[in-house]
């Protein structure tokens, strides 16, 4: 198999998410002397972003993802020991987390993953995150963003909080504040002022993308 | 704005609509729940555990605004909770689930089906009969409780489950026929106080299942649900949360009486609902019912009436989803308002 055919072969296996059919594809680029950086964004990356767009367009949902991510990781596993970091431009960093107060995660899990996959260096705090340590984390990483994320209406005031904190101490200029949730909206995000809202995790990627300029 | 006084009681009113005689204005049911637990300074974690605080909670709201249906809720983990699941109660918010009782197979033998009295259930039955005491002969009463889905979702944990629609469906199912059997014993109980049960299903959502899977995992066991309420010759709404655009015609073939809706184009649901149930919906209680003012509220819900204007059987004004606490109780009275000021049928007196 040349490599393209093998690149596309692990993509589509990645999009049909048969997990095990990716790994060993990705050993067979191994095997075949591929760079483990080609595989990772000819194969793996290019799959995830098929697997984007089809979440985005309403083909795919939750589980899909859930599944096409388990099978992007799993390529990822056999290959990321061989990758020469040297080869990487510099990632975009994003913290990300869901506000103190709130134990949704699934939309802040959907952002990880394809941003993630997308090549962000996402520090993911979790879920319940105290509002400090968003900046905390943001300050020690030397992030480009801070994600927020909530799905009640009891917690988004939160992101407030986070941003005018930021204001406080003179940090606001250094970060892209991106804020989603069941009931965040364009609104909100001009009320508190934050940089970006996205309503779900693809165009999320999409816009920070855009935003920090390597659309 | 006119606003007029009600000539009917809220049950006279949803009466005259069931048996197709002419109203004294239109249908406003927000869903306005543990939040009146503050008009009698209260919290929520004594509204969730004592059926007591519920009642009288319930009671001054339905004094406050005349809405046209009490909605009895405490959280989306209470039929879960009643199998088996262990919640974690604060004061000021609804209970959760944080760690998934079901975390492998073994863990079956863990949960069980629920009986009537099993979890927090008795709550609502001890509310159910201050209230139907006390205000039952001037509203109706319903109590919702998450559905089949919903709850199968919780014992799994929400990524778990939705894994296993691919990974082990047959682990789904095992849960999901628990469940549907859970909220059939609940639905019993609801249904002998007369009070109508409302099926949630925050997690079977448009934005986190395809329809097909929606078809696989969702419809059939709601409609066990739909069935057994028509037997019981109670009525019964579905309300699911976030996206339903791609599902609300099969949320209505489930045969529930009320399609209860959030974020979804009412236009595509009049469309798709062509009549065969009410529909009810759908303020949104996160944006302008939460940040007001109160002109912005009178705008969307006059918005909401135009585009079902003439609908029928009928087009019930209310929330997008429960009120949450931070909702100012002057944005719920606006909606009020425009019921009682807008879209008036013809009324003579004494028909």
């Amino acid at each position: 198999m040349n490599k393209e055919t093998l690149f596309r072969e692990i993509s589509h296996a990645l999009v049909e998410f048969e997990v095990e059919k990716v790994a060993e594809l990705a050993e067979e680029a191994l095997k075949q002397n591929i760079p483990a950086y080609e595989t990772i964004t000819e194969g793996l990356v290019v799959g995830m972003q098929e697997v984007s767009r089809l979440y985005e367009e309403e083909e795919y949902f939750l589980p899909e993802v859930l599944m096409c991510s388990d099978a992007f990781n799993a390529g990822l596993d056999v290959v990321n020991p061989h990758l020469d970091r040297s080869s990487l431009e510099t990632p975009i960093k994003m913290v990300i987390g869901v506000i103190e107060g709130d134990t949704h995660d699934i939309g802040k899990n959907l952002v990880r993953i394809l941003s993630g996959a997308s090549g962000f260096e996402v520090y993911d705090l979790g879920r319940d995150v105290p509002l400090d340590r968003f900046i905390e984390k943001a300050e020690e990483v030397e992030s480009d963003m801070i994600c927020m994320s909530t799905l009640m209406t009891t917690t988004m005031d939160g992101m407030k909080t986070v941003i005018d904190r930021l204001k406080e101490r003179n940090i606001r200029d250094k970060y892209k504040v991106i804020i989603g949730g069941g009931p965040i909206s364009q609104t909100f995000c001009d009320k508190i002022g934050a940089d970006l809202y996205a309503n779900d995790a693809s165009s999320a990627v999409r816009k920070v993308k855009e935003l920090m300029g390597r659309a | 704005m006119l606003i007029r006084e009600d000539i009917l009681t809220p049950k006279e009113r949803v009466l005259a609509l069931l048996t197709g005689k002419p109203l004294d204005r239109i249908i406003c049911m927000p869903i306005v729940t543990t939040n009146t637990a503050q008009l009698i300074g209260k919290t929520v974690k004594e509204f969730q555990l004592d059926g007591k605080v519920m009642a009288e909670a319930h009671i001054a709201g339905f004094k406050k605004f005349g809405y046209d249906l009490i909605y009895l809720f405490t959280n989306c983990s209470y039929v879960a909770e009643a199998m088996g699941a262990e919640l974690d109660y604060s004061e000021n918010e609804p209970a959760g689930c944080d760690v998934p009782i079901i975390n492998s197979r073994e863990d079956l033998s863990k949960i069980k089906v629920a009986e009537k009295n099993d979890g927090q259930f008795p709550v609502y039955y001890e509310a159910l009969e201050i209230l139907n005491k006390e205000v039952g002969d001037q509203v109706f009463i319903s109590v919702c409780f998450s559905g089949p889905v919903s709850t199968a979702a919780t014992l799994r944990g929400v990524e778990a489950f939705a894994r296993d629609t691919y990974a082990d469906p047959e682990l789904c199912h095992i849960l999901l026929r628990m469940a549907t059997d859970s909220c059939k014993n609940l639905i019993r109980e609801i249904a002998s106080y007369g009070a109508m049960p409302i099926i949630l299903e925050p997690i079977a959502s448009g934005s986190l299942f395809s329809p097909k899977m929606f078809d696989k995992i969702a419809f059939p066991y709601i409609k066990e649900l739909v069935d057994l309420a028509h037997e019981l010759k109670a009525l019964i709404p579905l309300h699911i949360c976030g996206k339903t655009h791609k599902i609300v015609d099969k949320m209505t073939d489930t045969g529930a009486d009320v399609i209860s809706l959030d974020k979804c184009d009412l236009a595509i649901a009049r469309e798709k609902v062509a009549g065969r149930a009410l529909i009810l919906g759908n303020i949104d209680p996160a944006n302008e019912l939460l940040f007001g003012p109160v002109e912005e509220i009178h705008r969307v819900c006059m918005e909401a009436l135009d585009t079902m204007k003439g609908y029928t059987p009928a087009f019930v004004l209310s929330t997008g989803c429960e009120t949450a606490n931070k909702v100012p109780f002057e944005h719920i009275q606006a909606m009020l308002d425009v019921a009682r000021s807008h879209g008036l049928y013809e009324y003579k007196e004494g028909e």
